[in-house]
């Protein structure tokens, strides 16, 4: 790992997925992992290969749809959106991760930079 | 957005290009590694190390594969679960709409059903107890063997089984190495408990102390016989059935140690039997007696004992674990020609017989009991009932399935699959089915208690009608049923030549009527024939034995038996029978009444010597037999007196020594002579002769077979001779029912003396009842069967032609306003019907003619291809067919005209 970058979660991972398709509507995995990574900074890294079979659980899970399609460099490639039940989530998760990082900084001395 | 992946289809064009979905999580893979490559390429990675980086960032690609991969596989089956789910789901609100929408419909299928699966409910319960299951309790039953003998019939030289042994014979096995043991048992026989007014009879198996431990049970209270209670002069004992136990005494544990008076000697009470108990065979048992004590205590000598004539006993073997059936055989045979190597070089016994060990469900070896070959005719036969009742179901649902065409068509056409609507309509089935099998589960419940309580008395059930196997198999045949009968619909119903379904159902009128239907009904009416065939056969067999002639009044003779308190002398005993003779004539109900030394169903061979003939012939019924009988006898039991006269009063002790011949004695030893007046000397040292004063027709000594083989037999004075008279005849009046006398007799005798311990009475039709069972059986369930069958095939026949009628209102209508005579209309109608079971009586006349054969065994004197009863069945279906086919015509007679031509 780089220095300044974190190891995530994974549950924050599927979050950040989650977020991501909200903000783009339809990404292929490796554009999704793209995203994350400007949006974030590069700051938040993970193991590429990771994201695949959180993709996978929250497909299970219902929160996303698939479909195989052809990506503009002509290969073909796995894309994905939210359903209704992955925005629903999506609120559900940011709530909860709002209030975990409330917790985490009330309990936590100092502040960035320090 | 509408519909799933629509908006990406479209924009990608992608079409069917979907990797297989071993593949999937490779293609995705590998596309991202590639984007990865293409980064590090842009960014002046050399080619190779660009692929290497890529593949070091994403991580190791194989663990990530398989984890993608198994999240995949639980996602579908998640998914075929709940795809299961809502086609079930789909199913279920099905079958409720058309219950709703069609109640009569529904309610016809479920009770059609209901009676099918229900008649085979019944029968499986008693199939069960009767040949599939071992008797209760006992311990590793393969294990256990009945111990037969095989040896050639005296009368015909074939080869025979015997499971009656003599004592000597079961020791003689004790000593086998193969086996864990041996234990023997006597038949049931009925002890008085108590006595006088308040006495009662049990039923009594004498068994040796090997018998419980071998079979494995356990008791429930108390213990066991032991080797010491097993023994010639031990305390008596005795150990009470379960049934007893509950029903006599309350269940009361207090009963240990206490005592049952039975036959004058008081037994201690040591244990009881588990539930269900009743030793190896199937019929009821009240108490066990240890055999050695018991038979000390009653019979005086030891010939029980000794005797190697004197078969008795019935013997159990345990075979030891590793010990093969045909090698523990072997041994048995050599043991048993050993004890018998005397007997057999004095040409006493035969030097071919041997053991064999058959398995312990008697039904299994090689005699079953003609209950239980009726048992496994009748299993098939409630498969056809089964059967007949799908058939009708069948017709209901294409019925329906041709009403809903259009529905069915629109359904198609808007893409639901064709498999999908198939398996919701079998689904649909099955419910309906599953309906009539919880239905059935009570028809089987009384109807099998009904067969159980009237047709197998002699059989004890552990169970209820209904007992757990009972319902797994309920619940088994009622998925079969409900596939059978809902697949050939569900499959006709969805047939996808829509376009010319719609535009018949759009033209009122639907060219050919369904073949499928017009089969079935050809086919129940078939099988209602062959039951039918079969109950008529069924029927005249009990005919034929009920009107056998067997010389005794077999419906208006009563047998009683008396049972003495202490030992009585010889003409003590014979005084008290004849006294109650006298005392039960008195009784309005009866006509006459005599003693006698010999009742029925026994028999006394006694050698005779006539003057002239060297040797007495030995007739294939044997003989001859000895009867003293009282005054009176040949009218009490109606065998009539062809020459001279019978027994009298006046033959007494003192005066002329007299004897009776039978018309078989009489013609053979005084062929083409009148015997009265000849001389017989009776015993084997006589020098005085007896005087033949009458003849009588020959009567049966035990069994309705008897008149087939000749025997000699002859009557003498009960006053004449030294035997105690065992048993009394009486004769009801004209038209009284010999229960009745039966039931007013017994409690005259059991009171009418001090002396009198207990008193029995039974009709003589009672007494030769088990002999018919298998019989009346048959005919009995053949015949329900055959008439539910045949009610079932006119409720189907019905249904055809009424939805005939139906369908052609249009064409009815036309024909009525051209003028058409009602009477045409309704013959037409019904010669429709009587055409449909004419063809099935001609195919269920062919398969009764093919099957003939095998049914020989099962009926009694009775031409299994009778014409008469063939011909008799083929009317009844006719006469059903148009009684069917009547309410469908007059229907069709009263089409109105007008409302004909406008409805579609």
């Amino acid at each position: 790992m780089t220095d300044g970058s974190l190891g995530v979660v994974q549950g924050t991972l599927e979050l950040l997925v989650l977020k991501t398709l909200d903000a783009t509507g339809t990404l292929h995995g490796f554009a999704i992992l793209e995203w994350i990574r400007d949006a974030t900074d590069d700051v938040l890294l993970v193991e590429d290969g990771a994201l695949y079979p959180a993709l996978r659980r929250m497909e299970k899970r219902g929160w996303l749809e698939s479909d195989w399609g052809v990506s503009e460099k002509g290969r073909r490639a796995r894309y994905y959106r939210l359903t209704p039940a992955g925005s629903k989530a999506l609120r559900r998760e940011a709530e909860r991760w709002e209030r975990y990082v409330k917790a985490v900084a009330k309990l936590a001395p100092g502040e960035a930079g320090a | 957005m509408s519909g799933r992946g629509g908006p990406i289809r479209w924009l990608f064009r992608l079409g069917h290009r979907r990797p297989p979905p071993d593949d999937a999580a490779d293609w995705e893979i590998e596309h991202h590694l590639a984007e990865l490559a293409d980064r590090l390429l842009e960014a002046g990675w050399e080619p190779e190390d660009a692929w290497r980086e890529a593949e070091r960032r994403f991580g190791d690609p194989g663990r990530y594969r398989s984890r993608m991969k198994r999240i995949e596989r639980g996602r579908m089956a998640m998914r075929r679960r709940v795809a299961w789910g809502e086609f079930l789901l789909e199913g279920f609100a099905g079958v409720w709409r058309t219950a709703r929408r069609y109640p009569g419909f529904t309610v016809a299928v479920i009770l059609t059903l209901a009676l099918g699966i229900g008649a085979n409910a019944a029968m499986f319960g008693i199939v069960d107890r009767l040949l599939l299951r071992p008797p209760a309790l006992v311990e590793a039953p393969d294990q256990v063997k009945r111990v037969v003998i095989r040896r050639p019939t005296r009368t015909t030289g074939e080869l025979g089984w015997g499971a009656t042994v003599t004592f000597p014979d079961f020791q003689d096995l004790q000593a086998h190495g193969g086996l864990e043991g041996v234990a023997a048992y006597g038949f049931p026989g009925e002890r008085t408990v108590g006595s006088g007014e308040e006495a009662s009879r049990i039923r009594t198996v004498v068994v040796t102390h090997q018998f419980f431990p071998l079979l494995g049970v356990e008791p429930v209270l108390g213990r066991f016989f032991g080797s010491d209670d097993d023994a010639i002069d031990a305390p008596p004992t005795v150990v009470l059935s379960h049934e007893y136990w509950r029903t006599a005494m309350g269940s009361d544990p207090g009963v240990l140690g206490g005592t049952l008076e039975l036959g004058g000697h008081d037994y201690t009470i040591i244990g009881v039997a588990p539930a269900g108990f009743t030793g190896v065979e199937l019929s009821r048992v009240d108490a066990w007696l240890p055999l050695e004590a018991t038979q000390a205590l009653q019979t005086g000598s030891s010939y029980w004992r000794e005797s190697r004539s004197w078969w008795w006993i019935r013997l159990v073997a345990r075979l030891r674990d590793g010990v093969s059936v045909a090698v523990a055989e072997e041994e048995a045979t050599g043991l048993h020609r050993n004890g018998r190597r005397e007997m057999i070089e004095e040409e006493r016994y035969s030097a071919e017989a041997r053991i064999a060990l058959t398995p312990l469900i008697a039904a299994q070896g090689p005699e079953p009991s003609a209950e239980a070959r009726v048992a496994r005719w009748l299993t098939g036969v409630s498969l056809i009932v089964l059967l007949v009742a799908c058939a009708n179901v069948a017709n209901l649902l294409l019925a329906r399935g041709a009403r809903q065409r259009r529905e069915v068509a629109v359904r198609l056409s808007l893409g639901v699959s064709r498999g999908r609507l198939v398996g919701q309509r079998v689904i649909e089935a099955i419910v309906l089915a599953l309906a009539g099998g919880a239905a059935a589960l009570a028809l089987a419940r009384w109807g099998g208690s009904v067969v159980r309580q009237t047709l197998l008395p002699g059989v004890f059930f552990p169970d209820a009608a209904v007992n757990g196997r009972v319902v797994l198999v309920t619940g088994a045949l009622s998925l079969l049923a409900g596939v059978v009968a809902g697949l050939g619909p569900a499959l006709r119903s969805t047939r996808t030549d829509l376009a010319e379904e719609l535009s018949e159902a759009r033209r009122g009128s639907s060219g050919r009527r369904s073949r499928a239907r017009d089969l079935l009904t050809v086919a129940q009416a078939a099988m209602s024939v062959v039951l039918l065939v079969g109950a008529g056969l069924f029927i005249q067999s009990l005919q034929e034995l009920r009107g056998r002639d067997l010389g005794l009044d077999v419906e208006r003779v009563v047998l009683a038996g008396l049972e003495f308190r202490g030992n009585l002398e010889n003409a003590e005993e014979t005084d008290l029978y004849m006294r109650a003779a006298e005392r039960v004539k008195a009784l309005p109900v009866v006509e006459a009444a005599a003693a006698t030394a010999v009742p029925f169903q026994f028999a006394l061979g006694v050698p005779i010597r006539v003057p002239g003939l060297d040797s007495i012939p030995e007739l294939p019924g044997g003989g001859p037999y000895w009867n003293p009988v009282g005054p009176g006898y040949f009218e009490t039991v109606g065998l009539r007196v062809e020459q001279g006269r019978g027994i009298e009063a006046t033959d007494g002790e003192n005066d002329l020594r007299v004897v009776v011949v039978n018309r078989t004695m009489a013609d053979t030893l005084w062929p083409g002579r009148d015997a009265l007046g000849e001389c017989v000397y009776i015993g084997p040292r006589t020098e005085e002769c007896t005087t033949v004063v009458g003849v009588v027709e020959n009567a049966a000594r035990s069994g309705f077979a008897d008149l087939d083989e000749p025997a000699l037999s002859f009557y003498v004075p009960l006053a004449q001779v030294s035997q105690p008279a065992q048993g009394l005849y009486v004769r009801g009046r004209p038209g009284t029912d010999a229960e009745t006398v039966a039931a007013a007799v017994a409690p005259l005798l059991r009171s009418f003396a001090p002396e009198i311990r207990y008193a029995s009475a039974e009709s003589l039709w009672k007494i030769l009842e088990p002999q018919a069972r298998s019989w009346t059986l048959g005919a009995t369930m053949f015949t329900i069967f055959g008439l539910l069958a045949l009610v079932v095939a006119a409720i189907g026949l019905y249904s055809v032609l009424a939805f005939d009628v139906a369908r052609r209102t249009r064409e009815l209508g036309i024909r009525t306003a051209l003028g058409a005579e009602k009477r045409r209309l309704l013959g037409n109608v019904v010669l429709e019907g009587v055409r449909l079971v004419a063809l099935g009586v001609a195919v269920g006349l062919v398969a009764a003619y093919v099957a003939a054969p095998y049914a020989e065994g099962l009926l009694y004197e009775v031409d299994p291809r009778d014409p008469a009863t063939l011909a008799a069945v083929a009317a009844v279906l006719g006469a059903v067919a148009v009684a069917a086919s009547l309410v469908p015509g007059l229907r069709a007679t009263r089409v109105d005209p007008m409302v004909a031509l406008r409805t579609e």
